[in-house]
């Protein structure tokens, strides 16, 4: 449960005022019903009374059928400004914890983040928080405005009625509503863990099977892949059943439970009118009231069916919510081309990684082009990826224009840094979007430049400029115009130091060739370290650092 | 299906349920029951009353009519569950027979082919189509309710004042007409928010599936501040599809509330003989009076459940007109069912792959040529051409994931639906970018020879060279692999595939530009692989521009230029 009030607590940070408001809105709209329908009871009845008494004319009818107006509308405009309220602010408050959820992944470390699902990132991110929407709609605040309306129509009833009627109409159905939501409570915990997991499988999955139906194809494994898709939905559909029939006795059991509330009433009504307790209008009036009454527990009845689904939930979003910390910022002095200086480093790809090199030593000058060269595997990415501060250095040092690493800051560092990795995304969207990521400002004139240095302008322009789409993942360019792409968008923020994860792989001998032309000639003073097979990277650097998994290399 | 465009979704909203509208139909005629039994109830209350009021009520009838009252209650809380069983049962049926008709059409259309992405069709078989479900749990029985419960009880409410049926009458039948308003307007609104979901989930999972770029690139900050614009305009639209909800059940209950308020103050007056007219023969009576007040509220009932679950058909609406919308197209589909058949192998010696006059049209702009030539079994060839030139469809074509037109000739036969299934149980195919499916490396490895062991394995991977990858992987063959084998360089993702291929035991290999990733001495290791499997027998056929692979192939094929 605690994961449950955390998630209430943010959503009451964000959004208190209108959630207050929407509560005491709720109160009004319930505790009006009550009185509108328990007010006209009495009124025919005393009418009725006042007829046969012969005082039809003296029976002050203005007041009563005002009222019965004033409530009807009354209720209607409560009702209206009562679902505004409360579902705006539970959006809203929705909205901010998605946010807060992408920055939290945002900020996870390397290792964590590259192996990341994409799929199942998804799934915690939409349908969990989607999830959690009936926390505050469903479960808080029916509970709070239903409870406070039962303990406000107790005493109204005792006070007008009898004490006798207040507490058995009250009781009963408080009684009778709190068992059933206990019991759907305790038993639908289960059926909907299972049947959100089936949910989250069966979309899992399902990217899966389309993703990779080329794959599947070749393996004869198309239709089975489907079937086992389709086993997620299965599962999901037993435990939705299961849940329907859940929810289903459970709203039974509270009309069950109204209908008797409302039996009693009208039994011990008419007793105490037959003993000359209460007048019959009384009786009316207790009996319809507790009809109404009826309005302020059964909304509890769906809040207990997703109980178990919103619990999950809300533990898995709260799992990756962000701590608050503070970040240092400042991007210091724009650097020309900045020093690299590398002391004594052993590189690894996580903690629990073997270690691939050890007491790396090497410096590059200010404008230098170095090509770091090794077999596959040999770590040339995993050294990358440690100098652009993605990974912790084993042990060692590296220093950019004479500072550790560990003392930039994250924005100074990638102002400085760039970077393009062995495997760039791009994302579906414009061109122009794209190298957006990199540069929002840019102009389309900064734009086009850079697309020339890479050798794709031609390339673009025929697909019909900048504003051209590209599908999902980039789709829609071939895999070396998307590759050109990407160091494009590094390209554009005209790092210091550039370290590249082999530039030019997907290219043919020329276009590399003119694209590694066109970036020196737009980045003329940066430095580049870049992991290089091919002889066309190779010749292009000035010298090479060979990586042989000893130690201590270069200069 | 050739129908008119604005009965698209409609129409399509009728087919989604056909299958199960007998269940349906009967789980609404009992809840019509159930909610006639409140005519009794409402009857022993009155009877009480009019007792109470002129003291001829015994403990008896007090006794006899709170029974009566709970007793029918609880037959109609009852009837209502069974109702509410067959429409659950019915929707979830529904919904099974929809999920598994979209992923066939989806999972055979061509992977070359434009086509909605994957996180958009994820979400409109999962969530979006969850949708029919309120339609079929709330619209349908409500509807059906809101046709005959209100008729009924007018014809009660007549037969004891016509004062009463005409206040209802005037009340009741307005609500349609301001429905009717309303309910266009929130399906529209509705079909804005159902698109806006899914381009949101679209873009989330690129955005996410690019987390390290973006952070590379110092775009965190700028890209949440973009998803949160986005966000901001989904609940925009969320909201405006609620406020249309919320207002059309508001003028509902304001006309339900005022009818109630008139009837109870008719009734008041007509019992203080203030108004003498609207009872038959002789004045209304106190009974006939709380019989009335009853009434009223559950006349209008029906028509607020249905005011409530408008939406509910509005977004089932916008979920048929997608479906009808995805259907309308013919997709370009794979040729055959990707169904586990016999391979067809080619025989030694014959020609394993002919193309005559072939042609392949990727949407409307793209249409390519292909040169004729034939490739014999167990030769290895390579395609070449400059990038654009079409080596990757062609590839394609070759496997059948594409349609062509001129003719293919696989193994000595046409390449058809009939003959693709078994053609490609004989290949194995290394495409450009990998794809690992969730679970093991192992399972990965396994897709095409589920039954392989260990031994087998680890012979492919020391075949395609790929042996350290896994030595070097923390968990080895266990390594849960990321969705496009995240955690394993391009390079090393490349040669599992050619792993792969080689467990598979192909007699075909088609490779897209195998050696890209690779620095020399892999792709020279890596070349080795794809020829030890050549010199097995296989035939290889590599798109390729990387000049020392052509150059170890047996024969080099030109696309483009003037071909």
């Amino acid at each position: 449960m605690r994961p449950l009030a955390r998630i209430f607590a943010l959503i009451w940070r964000t959004e208190r005022w209108s959630l207050l408001r929407g509560i005491a809105l709720s109160i009004v709209v319930l505790l009006m019903g009550v009185s509108l329908l328990g007010l006209s009871g009495w009124f025919i009845i005393a009418a009725g009374a006042a007829g046969l008494a012969g005082a039809g004319a003296i029976f002050n009818v203005f007041g009563p059928s005002a009222g019965v107006r004033f409530l009807a509308l009354g209720r209607t405009a409560a009702r209206y400004g009562e679902r505004l309220l409360t579902h705006d602010a539970t959006l809203k408050a929705l909205a901010a914890l998605r946010v807060r959820l992408l920055t939290g992944f945002a900020a996870a470390p390397f290792p964590v983040m590259q192996r990341f699902r994409g799929a199942q990132v998804l799934n915690r991110l939409t349908s969990d928080i989607d999830a959690l929407d009936g926390v505050a709609l469903r479960l808080v605040i029916p509970l709070l405005a239903g409870g406070a309306t039962l303990a406000l129509a107790w005493g109204m009833l005792a006070l007008l009625v009898d004490p006798r009627v207040a507490a058995w109409s009250v009781l009963s159905l408080t009684v009778g509503a709190a068992l059933a939501l206990a019991w759907s409570a305790r038993r639908s915990a289960r059926p909907s863990r299972r049947a959100e997991a089936a949910a989250q499988a069966f979309r899992t999955r399902a990217i899966d099977h389309l993703r990779g139906r080329a794959m599947l194809a070749f393996a004869g494994q198309l239709e089975s892949s489907a079937t086992h898709v389709l086993q997620a939905d299965a599962r999901g559909r037993a435990s939705r059943l299961a849940l329907a029939r859940i929810e289903r006795r459970s709203g039974a059991m509270i009309s069950v439970a109204a209908t008797l509330s409302a039996a009693g009433a009208l039994y011990l009504g008419a007793e105490l009118t037959r003993a000359g307790a209460m007048s019959p209008a009384l009786a009316a009036l207790g009996f319809f009231a507790t009809l109404a009454l009826a309005e302020a527990v059964g909304p509890l009845r769906r809040a207990m069916g997703e109980l178990g689904g919103m619990r999950d939930a809300a533990r898995r979003v709260t799992h990756w919510l962000p701590q608050d910390r503070a970040e240092p910022r400042g991007r210091g002095a724009p650097l020309a081309g900045a020093a690299l200086r590398v002391i004594d480093l052993s590189i690894a790809n996580g903690p629990d990684s073997p270690g691939l090199t050890k007491g790396l030593t090497f410096t590059l000058a200010p404008g230098e082009i170095v090509a770091v060269t090794g077999a596959s595997g040999a770590g040339k990415t995993t050294l990358l990826n440690t100098i652009a501060g993605l990974l912790p250095p084993r042990a060692g040092e590296i220093r950019l224009s004479e500072r550790p690493l560990a003392d930039w800051s994250e924005p100074g560092l990638r102002a400085h840094l760039g970077y393009l990795p062995q495997r760039a995304a791009l994302i579906g969207g414009t061109i122009a979007e794209n190298l957006r990521l990199a540069a929002p400002d840019a102009s389309p004139d900064r734009l086009e430049t850079v697309l020339e240095a890479v050798a794709l302008g031609p390339v673009i322009e025929a697909m019909g400029g900048l504003e051209a789409r590209l599908g999902e993942g980039g789709r829609g360019l071939s895999g070396g115009e998307s590759r050109r792409l990407a160091l494009a968008r590094t390209l554009l923020r005209r790092p210091a130091l550039l370290l590249l994860d082999e530039p030019t792989e997907g290219l043919d001998r020329a276009t590399a060739r003119s694209v590694l032309a066109g970036l020196r000639a737009y980045c003329p003073e940066a430095t580049i370290l870049l992991a290089a097979h091919r002889a066309v990277e190779r010749d292009w650097a000035a010298r090479e650092l060979p990586l042989d998994g000893s130690a201590g290399c270069g200069t | 299906m050739p129908e008119n465009p604005p009965d698209f979704p409609k129409s399509r909203l009728s087919r989604c349920v056909a299958p199960v509208s007998g269940r349906l139909n009967r789980a609404g005629a009992l809840g019509v029951f159930a909610g006639l039994l409140w005519l009794p109830q409402a009857g022993l209350v009155a009877w009480l009353f009019a007792g109470l009021l002129d003291g001829t009520a015994g403990s008896q009838r007090a006794a006899l009519a709170a029974a009566g009252f709970a007793a029918l209650g609880a037959l109609r809380a009852a009837m209502l569950a069974l109702s509410d069983r067959w429409l659950a049962e019915a929707a979830q049926s529904v919904l099974t027979g929809e999920r598994r008709h979209l992923l066939e059409r989806e999972g055979r259309r061509s992977p070359m082919a434009p086509g909605p992405g994957s996180a958009e069709l994820a979400a409109l078989a999962g969530e979006k189509l969850a949708a029919l479900e309120p339609y079929i749990l709330r619209y349908r029985p409500a509807f059906l309710r809101a046709r005959a419960l209100p008729l009924a009880i007018l014809a009660v409410a007549f037969w004891k004042s016509w004062v009463v049926a005409a206040i209802l009458l005037i009340a009741g039948p307005l609500i349609p007409v301001f429905m009717a308003l309303v309910g266009m307007a929130a399906q529209e609104a509705s079909e804005r928010q159902m698109r806006e979901v899914g381009t949101l989930n679209g873009m989330l999972l690129e955005r996410l599936q690019a987390l390290v770029d973006i952070r590379l690139l110092d775009a965190g900050a700028r890209v949440a501040a973009d998803f949160e614009t986005r966000a901001e305009s989904l609940r925009e639209r969320t909201m405006a599809v609620l406020r249309v909800a919320f207002l059309s059940s508001t003028v509902l209950e304001l006309f339900s509330a005022l009818g109630v308020a008139l009837v109870a103050v008719y009734v008041g007056f007509a019992l203080l003989g203030t108004l003498g007219f609207g009872a038959w023969a002789t004045p209304l009576t106190a009974g006939e009076g709380v019989f009335l007040l009853l009434l009223a509220p559950e006349f209008f009932q029906p028509l607020r459940d249905l005011a409530a679950a408008w939406h509910d058909r509005a977004a089932a609406m916008a979920v048929a007109g997608e479906l009808a919308a995805a259907e309308a197209e013919a997709p370009v589909t794979i040729l055959g069912q990707g169904a586990a058949v016999a391979a067809v192998k080619p025989a030694p010696g014959a020609p394993a792959i002919s193309l005559r006059n072939v042609q392949v049209a990727l949407g409307e702009q793209t249409r390519l040529d292909f040169p004729d030539f034939d490739i014999f079994a167990g030769e290895s060839c390579a395609l070449t051409g400059p990038s654009g030139q079409g080596k990757s469809t062609l590839l394609a074509a070759l496997a059948g994931l594409v349609p062509a037109q001129g003719r293919i000739e696989v193994a000595g036969g046409v390449l058809d639906d009939a003959r693709a299934d078994g053609w490609r149980m004989a290949v194995g195919w290394v495409p450009q970018q990998p794809h690992f499916s969730a679970g093991s490396l192992r399972a990965n490895l396994r897709l095409a020879a589920p039954e392989a062991g260990e031994a087998e394995i680890a012979r492919a991977l020391r075949l395609a060279r790929a042996e350290d990858i896994v030595a070097r992987l923390p968990r080895g063959l266990a390594t849960r692999v990321g969705e496009t084998g995240a955690g394993l360089s391009g390079g090393e993702a490349r040669r599992l595939m050619v792993a792969r291929a080689a467990l598979g035991q192909a007699r075909v290999v088609l490779a897209d530009e195998p050696t890209a990733n690779l620095d020399a001495e892999t792709a020279r290791a890596v070349t080795d692989g794809l020829l030890a499997l050549a010199a097995a027998g296989a035939t290889l056929v590599v798109a390729t521009h990387d000049p020392a692979l052509v150059a170890r192939m047996g024969r080099e094929i030109p696309l483009g230029g003037a071909a």
